[in-house]
């Protein structure tokens, strides 16, 4: 509680600091050496420093200080503040669409990012898809493997305890299709559905996580069976077994915060470039097994390793897409009732 | 020692300033605007109030907190007071030994030792294997990932809190008065529970509060040893703050939060005049 408390106060100090350091000491139209971001952190982190900042850096010069963890409480108090500390921001779907609804962001300039070819979902005009990740099944080697959401919320033949995310967002439409809705007829989410089947599985259910890092964690204690889990922590992971079917498939989106300083931002975009190599998008996968936006990916990857990955042909076949629009459109409601279900645990 | 002249009253001000200064600044103009943001939502100044009290959900999560504080001070009092007890009987080195063994949590990180718990008290731990060898139980009993994870966290968190006040208040009663009640013929628990027990309870109630008001704001003890059933409101804040974002509603719920600490704190203030009188 205090460690938080004082990190925040203190990155907020440092923020502020460097800020207003920053407009001192610039001249008007100085060239950019330099530019912050702001991502989800961790080997997700790795990642883009391996793959697309050192490239970036060797071309242009400019080097990029990364800061995480992200989020859109960070992004309301920098535009609020008008003290934008960082050129670039991640951003989930849902919370891409909640920004621009809250007039949070600046336009992205395609044509300065001169994208290589990339998948059109990853394309949007506040947002760059940058990384594929799923949310997939996954379970102890030990425990008989599911191969559908109706399986895993079957608790009578897959018997053992669960970990399930402490997110609606990760876990309604797995409820949905585990009672009995086709997956390409998720959307709109039947909300009573959605929470009658969480109902029916809450009582096996041992841990409701927040971090990434707990499911993988967990299996590993014994102290679950089975995990709903993001795949780049437990897909190749010693010990655990996964499966994409049925999996989620969802997009992490940089964005730019509005009122950056025109010079970063023009800076920021030939970062975005980079993350359209699909080279540069094999050396991140290699870092964490998370995909990036292009349809040349799968040719460049260990051909062993496919099936570690979101958006391998293989396993994008087998998953949904979720529906960013639907999830900001209904949020406040989706948290109301989600708060209600965890007091009744 | 009457050379040294102790500078007090007024004069004194000047050496606080600094720190004044920066409460000010740093800690007490921010809350004031905190507090402001609950009155500021777009859609009028009530709402977030109105939408507080027209879901139940938020100030039913606020309930829950104060639920889980009542029973974390409880713990604390009944494991607290005997140990301050005995701290009080032992003399000298032994004193100081046990003292650091009180005191020692406090060195040690709280998320570090959070973590502990789940080695300690998780299906694998010590605790529940210790138990299934000796064939005590067939199944791991679910210690933690539960409200009792939350108890038993806090609990070791917030000890020393209640303990080391406890302890001065004991130390600070007037032996003699307990000789007396013996002298006139009162038997060992008389003496305490007559005398003894009675001129403690401002120092423990006083603890007590001290150990509920931290219990309100814990933060990461829930989130990690609550396995997410455990409905706190600092989590819920964080949530409106960092995820949502819906400040006006939380600064609303803080400000909520904030009376029914001042309201604890003023009967701390009550108390810990009275265990000073």
């Amino acid at each position: 509680m205090k460690l938080r408390r004082r990190h925040l106060i203190g990155s907020a100090a440092a923020l502020a600091g460097t800020a207003s350091l920053g407009r001192l000491v610039r001249p008007a139209h100085a060239a950019v050496t330099e530019f912050r971001m702001i991502e989800a952190g961790g080997p997700s982190g790795d990642s883009i420093e391996a793959g697309y900042i050192a490239p970036f850096t060797e071309k242009t010069g400019i080097s990029v200080v990364r800061e995480s963890p992200s989020g859109l409480g960070k992004l309301r108090a920098m535009v609020e503040a008008r003290s934008v500390t960082a050129a670039l921001l991640e951003l989930s779907s849902p919370e891409l669409e909640q920004a621009k609804a809250l007039d949070l962001l600046e336009p992205l300039d395609w044509d300065a990012i001169d994208p290589l070819p990339m998948f059109p979902e990853a394309r949007d005009d506040h947002g760059f898809g940058y990384q594929y990740y799923s949310t997939i099944m996954a379970w102890h080697p030990d425990a008989r493997a599911p191969s559908t959401w109706a399986e895993f919320f079957d608790v009578e033949n897959f018997p053992g305890r669960r970990a399930l995310p402490d997110y609606a967002a990760y876990i309604l439409a797995m409820a949905v299709m585990a009672d009995g809705v086709a997956p390409e007829d998720i959307y709109p989410i039947d909300l009573d559905r959605a929470f009658a089947k969480l109902e029916s599985i809450k009582d096996h259910v041992a841990v409701w996580w927040q971090a990434g890092a707990q499911p993988p964690q967990l299996i590993r204690d014994g102290e679950v069976q089975y995990a709903v889990a993001w795949s780049g922590r437990v897909a190749g992971q010693e010990g655990i077994e996964y499966s994409f079917a049925e999996g989620q498939l969802d997009i992490a989106f940089f964005t730019v915060p509005k009122g950056t300083n025109p010079d970063e931002k023009a800076a920021a975009m030939g970062l975005l470039h980079e993350m359209t190599v699909p080279e540069n998008q094999a050396v991140a996968a290699g870092v964490i097994p998370y995909t990036g936006n292009s349809p040349d990916l799968d040719a460049l990857l260990p051909q062993d390793n496919l099936e570690q990955l979101p958006t391998s042909a293989q396993n994008r076949a087998v998953q949904v897409l979720s529906d960013a629009r639907w999830w900001y459109e209904n949020a406040d409601e989706i948290e109301l009732r989600w708060q209600e279900f965890k007091l009744s645990l | 020692m009457s050379r040294i002249k102790l500078v007090s009253g007024p004069s004194g001000i000047r050496f606080v300033m600094p720190l004044g200064l920066a409460m000010l600044v740093a800690f007490n103009i921010p809350v004031v605007l905190m507090l402001a943001w609950g009155f500021s939502s777009p859609a009028g100044a009530l709402a977030p109030w109105a939408d507080m009290i027209e879901r139940t959900v938020y100030l039913r999560v606020l309930a829950n907190t104060f639920r889980i504080a009542l029973i974390c001070t409880l713990v604390c009092a009944v494991l607290g007071y005997p140990l301050a007890y005995w701290l009080c009987c032992l003399q000298g080195r032994a004193r100081m030994i046990a003292l650091a063994l009180v005191v020692l949590p406090f060195w040690v990180s709280i998320l570090v030792r959070t973590y502990a718990w789940i080695v300690v008290l998780g299906n694998n731990g010590v605790v529940n294997r210790s138990l299934l060898e000796l064939g005590l139980i067939t199944e791991p009993l679910a210690l933690i990932y539960n409200e009792l994870g939350v108890v038993i966290g806090t609990t070791n968190v917030l000890l020393p809190f209640l303990v080391l006040p406890l302890f001065a208040a004991m130390l600070g009663i007037d032996r003699r008065v307990l000789q007396a009640a013996s002298g006139l013929g009162a038997p060992p628990g008389t003496v305490f529970w007559r005398v003894f027990f009675p001129l403690t309870l401002p120092g423990l109630a006083a603890g007590c509060i001290l150990v509920f008001i931290l219990t309100l704001g814990f933060f990461i003890t829930p989130a990690i040893l609550g396995g997410g059933r455990v409905s706190m409101i600092a989590n819920m804040i964080d949530l409106l703050i960092n995820r949502m974002p819906r400040w006006e509603l939380a600064a609303a719920l803080s400000t909520v939060l904030l009376l029914a600490t001042f309201v604890c704190y003023a009967f701390y203030l009550k108390l810990s005049k009275r265990g000073a009188a």
